[in-house]
């Protein structure tokens, strides 16, 4: 007790900290907690390296200087460098911080050097930082890039020589099929006689909806190239594209990130493909609705007037042929914040192409002989109204102030940053929509999307996931089917009575009972042989 | 988190996007100590803020005596003027899950939030849908309520309860170590204990009655409804309510310095057990 009490006070004296008499306790049980401790530790000798070192490691090689290029004599124009002008991660720290959100800059500027490194690495044209997904227990730093033209061909070789496997595949199992079929209806005609022919096998009438096909690398939803990791210093790694498919799935569906790529989605409905696909679908989703830049500082090219005639043209040939590309408006002059900060929204427009119902960009008709065929016909308005309405959205550039608001929750809220210093201000716009989504903006010069999210979008009511379809009949109902009590000992008795030969000799009668007891058992289960 | 963890949010609240801009961080730092000032609290906090539509709530509280009970919570829609904030009504409490729309900014508005057929929640099943009225302020005080009972954890071994009952910070808290970091079991629910104090004390090993009076977050149901991140490197570890998504709790692993905050839309997530995923 001694001990203890002057080892207490010994720890006191030296270390004077506050308002001891409080604390008292604690201290105390530190101390002892200090003496049961084994003093002679012969594994302490062991340096353990702080994790800091590990950190410390990965990011070594981001800080050395990049090594120069050989002086090559190619033009430099055709060197195809991506442009790292715009993507001055500590600028826009500056722009983040003014508007309420941003990452640790000692991440923003690592993620600027790892970009840095990346576009060395990869065949990139132009390179963005699009964000960061918080995960459960991993999270995703996300950039946007626009490969060359000859990844992108090189792509779509493989594309569509994997959509005419996929199309071989389907007949060979469509072939498949039909086989079985004959095989089957074959096998019942050689069993007749004894045991009695089953009723015809149930034919699946349900056709699966055609499917639409995938847009290909470079195109619509596929347009950018995104590429992932986990912390800065990682591997860049660069996600599939997506398929029509995934982007209709992912709308039905609610699911976290873990922060594995590998994961299995565990949902229903099914979603094709592992959470690195779930996370691609989700990231074009995002860019379809969140990408947004200042009225005017893309422009489709050409003189105003003409482009539109032709793009109503264009569309009212059914094509789906609304304008894809854009390009920066070289005599863009700003727009006053007073205007961006407007609650309108309309000086704001999407930049991005709204994803269809379908999963596509462009409208894909699953019936386009049936339709051409149809209107060969006399009946064309009836027709018309069978045939498949083209899902249309808003082209490109739209303002905002067109966006459709979820329920009672409208899309964008809109602030400037400062109440103080107006001069400087920017404007910062913040989609309810997509929680995390941002985009701020100084006078309309120098905008940037960012998302820093989960990667999921708001629900006005709670989410309840899709049920599942209703059970389908298996056999037509018939009386082969139904279920029937069985007759009770009266009621068989009554039967006996009313089928009761009127004079025979005994012996017949033990036969009729036996057939009668056959029969109901028959009867149960089956109507068609009754032999009477 | 304390008013002098205001001004350098970037790499506290940053690891997960949501921060105060220089402007927000700087007003609010003078704000909340000429507020601490005037009530006379032993110390002021920012607790966090909700988006609204128009404008966004900041949120602040005081205690003057007992970290746990004597809390005073103040609202403010620009950082400057301070309001306080009112008890959470009961009716308050039972209609804010229920609303559906944004916080608009505008304390004084009133919502009207209709009540679907068969609702339960509100005591009796309802036969047909009924539209209620809710004054904003009243919904953000629930909503505040509610987080603070059900999101807001804060690290073991921070609030240290006296022997005369008055729980105070803990003087002597020298932070968590790296695996103790990692499990949500050494973070504690910052309200009045629901559980019975020796159910808190005997779920560990290493207890300690100063300390475990509080209940422990790795009970809430389901199991996962708290996740904990380490930084890259091993220097902050941050715990996120999925339940409450935007509420953030950071600690530097090995030192005394944590604090929380709330960025969010003041929405209570209900579709969490669908979007948990086990690895």
């Amino acid at each position: 007790m001694y001990d203890h009490l002057t080892d207490v006070l010994n720890k006191i004296l030296a270390e004077r900290p506050e308002n001891v008499i409080d604390f008292f306790e604690e201290y105390s049980r530190k101390v002892k907690e200090k003496r049961f401790k084994p003093l002679t530790d012969h594994l302490e000798d062991i340096y353990v390296s702080p994790l800091r070192y590990e950190l410390a490691r990965k990011w070594q090689p981001l800080l050395r200087p990049l090594p120069v290029d050989e002086p090559s004599t190619m033009d430099p124009e055709d060197q195809e460098i991506a442009d790292m002008t715009r993507n001055d991660m500590l600028q826009l720290q500056y722009y983040f911080e003014m508007a309420a959100f941003g990452l640790p800059r000692t991440e923003m500027f690592a993620i600027l050097l790892s970009m840095m490194r990346l576009i060395k690495k990869e065949p990139v044209v132009s390179i963005r930082f699009w964000g960061k997904i918080y995960g459960l227990y991993r999270n995703y730093l996300v950039v946007e890039t626009d490969l060359k033209e000859e990844e992108y061909m090189k792509k779509n070789e493989n594309f569509l020589e994997e959509l005419k496997l996929k199309e071989e595949a389907k007949a060979l199992e469509e072939a498949a099929k039909l086989e079985l079929a004959t095989q089957e209806i074959k096998g019942e005609e050689n069993t007749t006689g004894i045991p009695r022919p089953l009723p015809p096998e149930p034919v699946n009438l349900y056709e699966e909806e055609p499917e639409a096909p995938d847009e290909p690398a470079g195109v619509g939803v596929n347009k950018k190239v995104y590429y992932v990791c986990h912390e800065v210093g990682d591997d860049w790694i660069q996600l599939p594209e997506v398929t029509a498919k995934q982007i209709r799935v992912s709308r039905l569906i609610r699911k976290s990130f873990t922060g594995s790529l590998e994961q299995k989605v565990d949902v229903y409905p099914e979603f094709p493909g592992n959470e690195m696909n779930l996370l691609r679908a989700q990231i074009g989703r995002i860019s379809a609705g969140t990408h947004i830049s200042p009225l005017g500082f893309y422009t489709f090219g050409g003189e105003g007037g003409e482009e539109e005639e032709e793009e109503e043209a264009e569309e009212e040939e059914g094509g789906g042929g609304s304008k894809t590309t854009y390009r920066e408006n070289m005599r863009f002059e700003g727009v006053a914040i007073r205007d961006l900060i407007d609650s309108s929204m309309s000086f704001w427009v999407h930049h991005a192409l709204n994803i269809l119902p379908q999963g596509r960009t462009t409208w894909w008709n699953p019936y386009p002989q049936e339709m051409d065929e149809e209107m060969g016909e006399e009946e064309e308005e009836k027709e018309r109204k069978i045939g498949p309405e083209p899902e249309t959205g808003p082209p490109l550039l739209t303002p905002l102030s067109e966006d459709s608001a979820l329920e009672t929750i409208r899309p964008w809220s809109v602030r400037s940053s400062s109440n103080i210093m107006q001069n400087y201000a920017i404007a910062i716009v913040r989609s309810n929509i997509w929680p995390g989504a941002f985009c701020f903006s100084n006078q309309g010069k120098i905008f940037q999307n960012i998302y820093l999210g989960d990667g999921l979008k708001q629900l006005a009511q709670t989410f309840s996931p899709k049920p599942l379809p209703p059970v389908q009949q298996d056999y037509p109902i018939g009386p082969e089917i139904m279920e029937i009590d069985d007759p009770t000992g009266a009621e068989e008795e009554a039967w006996r009575i009313a089928h009761l030969p009127k004079e025979k000799p005994p012996a017949d009668e033990m036969a009729e009972e036996e057939e009668e007891e056959d029969e109901d058992d028959e009867d149960d289960d089956d109507d068609d042989d009754d032999d009477d | 988190m304390d008013i002098d963890s205001l001004l350098n949010t970037l790499d506290t609240c940053g690891q997960l996007g949501l921060v105060l801009s220089t402007e927000e961080s700087l007003t609010l730092y003078n704000s909340l100590l000429l507020l601490q000032n005037e009530n006379h609290f032993r110390k002021a906090f920012f607790w966090g803020r909700i988006f609204g539509h128009e404008k966004d709530y900041y949120v602040a509280y005081g205690y003057t005596n007992d970290v746990l009970l004597n809390r005073v919570f103040y609202y403010s829609t620009n950082c400057r003027d301070w309001g306080l904030l009112p008890r959470p009504t009961d009716k308050a409490l039972l209609l804010t899950p229920l609303c559906t729309s944004k916080f608009q900014g505008d304390p004084a508005l009133v919502v009207d939030i209709l009540i679907e057929k068969d609702e339960i929640s509100i005591g009796e099943k309802l036969k047909a849908p009924q539209v209620r009225q809710l004054k904003e302020e009243d919904r953000l005080a629930a909503a505040i309520h509610l987080i603070n009972e059900e999101a807001v954890v804060v690290p073991r071994g921070v609030l240290f309860q006296r022997p005369d009952g008055v729980v105070v910070e803990n003087l002597s808290f020298e932070g968590l170590s790296y695996l103790e970091a990692m499990e949500v079991k050494s973070f504690l629910h910052y309200r009045k204990a629901r559980n019975k104090w020796n159910t808190n004390l005997l779920t560990r090993n290493d207890y300690n009655y100063a300390i475990d009076f509080l209940d422990c977050a790795d009970e809430d149901v389901p199991e996962g409804c708290f996740v904990t991140q380490i930084s890259p490197g091993g220097i902050y570890v941050v715990v996120q309510s999925l339940y409450w998504t935007g509420f953030m709790l950071y600690h530097k692993i090995g030192t005394p310095i944590y604090g929380y905050a709330y960025f969010g839309n003041g929405r209570k997530c209900f579709n969490l057990p669908f979007m948990l995923q086990l690895l």
